[in-house]
């Protein structure tokens, strides 16, 4: 694959992501109407306009700026196609598969009407949305499952190894941990293969992300006081330096602050000058937020990183997801009167 | 008017119903002041819960839409499917001053992390802060249902004591010591005939003795 062409297209349209002085004026918008009409003047327009047809106030902007979302990384993935740095960006993109699937199979859990269910997917990943509508037209989680197996789809294999299980306690968890793990396990197993550069460096990234969710989940444990034996179950394997026997050693801390310490002279030091009253209210948000900003940080980052490696795409995957996520927080923030404090310390700022 | 005998029976029942409503009206004043008492203590442990679940309510409203603006509305509907259930609640019944007030079961609904039904990896803590925060609202909510049930029951309980009360004490009782006091003045009335009857009679008796003895 031409990484000249493809990396200079997708700087490109880089260059059409909204900067920090284009979110300042949209900050600055006294309502929904005059954000929307700012927004306009960009690359959601077209969305907008669509949206615009069945949808008004926050609602347009939202299914605009989902709709954009999915088309960039269509748009992305087309231009990347063939090859093994189609199917690393796959490996990106498949976290929407996961996550679809799992709306669905709560969706049939409960028996949701199709259309709900519908509405709460993004056809990001390799699943379009044909494929999705049809996954929703199933009758029940078995149904979904076996179609999932029929098509080849590898996320069959975890659902079905634990259907019994779940069909056994009824308990959706079950197959969602299995359909998580999995996701991760298979990424990293894939990239193992490859000695590229390219492997090395969504190597790298899916290692932080696995990172982050332990220790999330490791503070999470802690504040609600669960079992280690229990929380070691929902740990993600595959990082170097926060294996099980690390992350079990954090858990026996028994304290947020206590494992915070544990955190000290590695990458994620950063959580530990948190203010004291969010480690005293043991407010998981505050940290999650910080390791957030850190791995869309590292993700961006990447776009000073080697010009010809998988490096541009993914840093352009990461800022396209940050910038929609950004524009959702003003928007939602304007329509509810956030104090302008909160809503720049929601944002994520990279 | 009722149609009264004024017969000294009658008085007599009468007089006995007069002590009868006039110890009923005693005990349901009793009961009226406890049943306010019990309301009153009711009433301060409802105002305190209220307070507190508006707080709670404005808490857990802004971390719903905290996580809506940073996580998309459509991440927390997909939780929300995972964790939507119906909720099966014992009520029992106890006797205050003999209403009846429930008692409903006191079930947690703040969940651990892993009890809500969904995998914590694509869900994120603020998604978990604000289904938290929501779960003690509806514990607030449950405990609330039953005082301000019981609240209410006391409240027209201690209505119909005091319609009760009024009605003794301003229409029963009334009613029946006039109808005691026209037995009374129908009875003296009697007695002044019959003594004037008598003395008449006498009159009439010694008249015609001194008419016989005279011829």
């Amino acid at each position: 694959m031409e990484y000249a062409y493809v990396n200079a297209r997708i700087k490109a349209m880089k260059s059409r992501l909204l900067d920090r002085s284009f979110l300042e004026q949209l900050i600055n918008k006294p309502d929904i109407d005059s954000l929307i009409a700012e927004l306009e003047k960009t690359t959601y327009r077209e969305e907008l306009d669509k949206a615009g047809v069945l949808y008004s106030g926050i609602h347009r902007i939202e299914v605009a700026i989902r709709k954009d979302l999915v088309k960039t990384f269509r748009t992305v993935l087309n231009l990347i196609r063939g090859g093994e740095t189609e199917s690393y960006l796959t490996l990106i993109l498949n976290r929407w598969d996961v996550q679809n699937i799992k709306t669905i199979l709560r969706g049939k859990k409960i028996q949701e009407n199709p259309s709900e269910i519908l509405d709460c997917l993004i056809p990001a990943g390799e699943l379009d949305e044909a494929a999705l509508t049809e996954l929703v037209k199933q009758p029940d989680v078995k149904a979904v499952i076996d179609l999932l197996a029929t098509w080849g789809i590898i996320y069959s294999r975890p659902l079905t190894l634990n259907f019994r299980e779940f069909s056994e306690t009824g308990d959706l968890l079950v197959l969602e941990y299995a359909l998580d793990t999995f996701y991760y396990q298979d990424a990293l197993s894939r990239l193992k293969s490859g000695e590229s550069d390219d492997a090395r460096i969504l190597k790298n990234i899916l290692v932080t992300e696995i990172d982050i969710n332990n220790i999330k989940t490791v503070l999470r444990s802690i504040r609600d006081r669960i079992d280690i034996e229990e929380a070691k179950r929902y740990f993600v394997k595959g990082s170097p330096d926060f294996d099980m026997e690390r992350l079990t050693s954090i858990m026996k801390a028994g304290t947020i602050d206590g494992a915070l310490k544990h955190l000290e002279h590695t990458p994620y030091q950063f959580i530990t000058t948190i203010p004291q009253e969010y480690i005293v209210a043991e407010k998981i948000s505050a940290f999650e937020k910080e390791l957030e900003r850190y791995l869309v940080k590292k993700a961006v980052s990447l776009f000073i990183g080697d010009p010809l490696s998988i490096a541009i795409p993914i840093a352009y995957i990461w800022a396209k997801y940050t910038e929609v996520t950004n524009i959702r927080v003003i928007a939602r923030c304007k329509i509810i009167e956030v104090p302008e404090k909160e809503l720049r310390e929601a944002l994520i700022s990279v | 008017m009722e149609q009264i005998n004024p017969t000294r029976m009658e008085l007599i029942k009468k007089n006995a119903q007069i002590k009868l409503a006039e110890q009923g009206r005693d005990l349901l004043r009793e009961k009226m002041d406890a049943l306010i008492q019990e309301f009153f203590n009711v009433m301060e442990s409802v105002s305190q819960s209220r307070s507190e679940l508006e707080k709670l309510s404005d808490v857990a409203q802004h971390a719903l839409l905290i996580a809506e603006a940073i996580d998309d509305p459509v991440t927390l509907k997909s939780a929300s499917f995972a964790t939507r259930r119906g909720i099966t609640l014992d009520i029992k019944g106890k006797n205050v001053m003999g209403v009846p007030v429930p008692i409903i079961e006191k079930k947690r609904f703040v969940k651990s992390l892993f009890e809500r039904g969904y995998s914590i990896l694509g869900v994120s803590g603020r998604i978990d802060e604000a289904a938290e925060k929501y779960e003690a609202e509806l514990d607030l909510i449950i405990t609330l249902a039953e005082t301000e049930t019981s609240l209410r029951r006391l409240g027209s309980e201690i209505q119909m004591t005091r319609r009760r009360v009024n009605a003794l004490e301003q229409v029963l009782i009334p009613e029946l010591k006039r109808q005691a006091k026209y037995i009374e003045i129908t009875i003296d009335e009697r007695d002044r005939e019959d003594l004037y009857r008598l003395k008449k009679v006498k009159k009439i008796i010694e008249r015609k003795k001194r008419e016989t003895i005279n011829t």
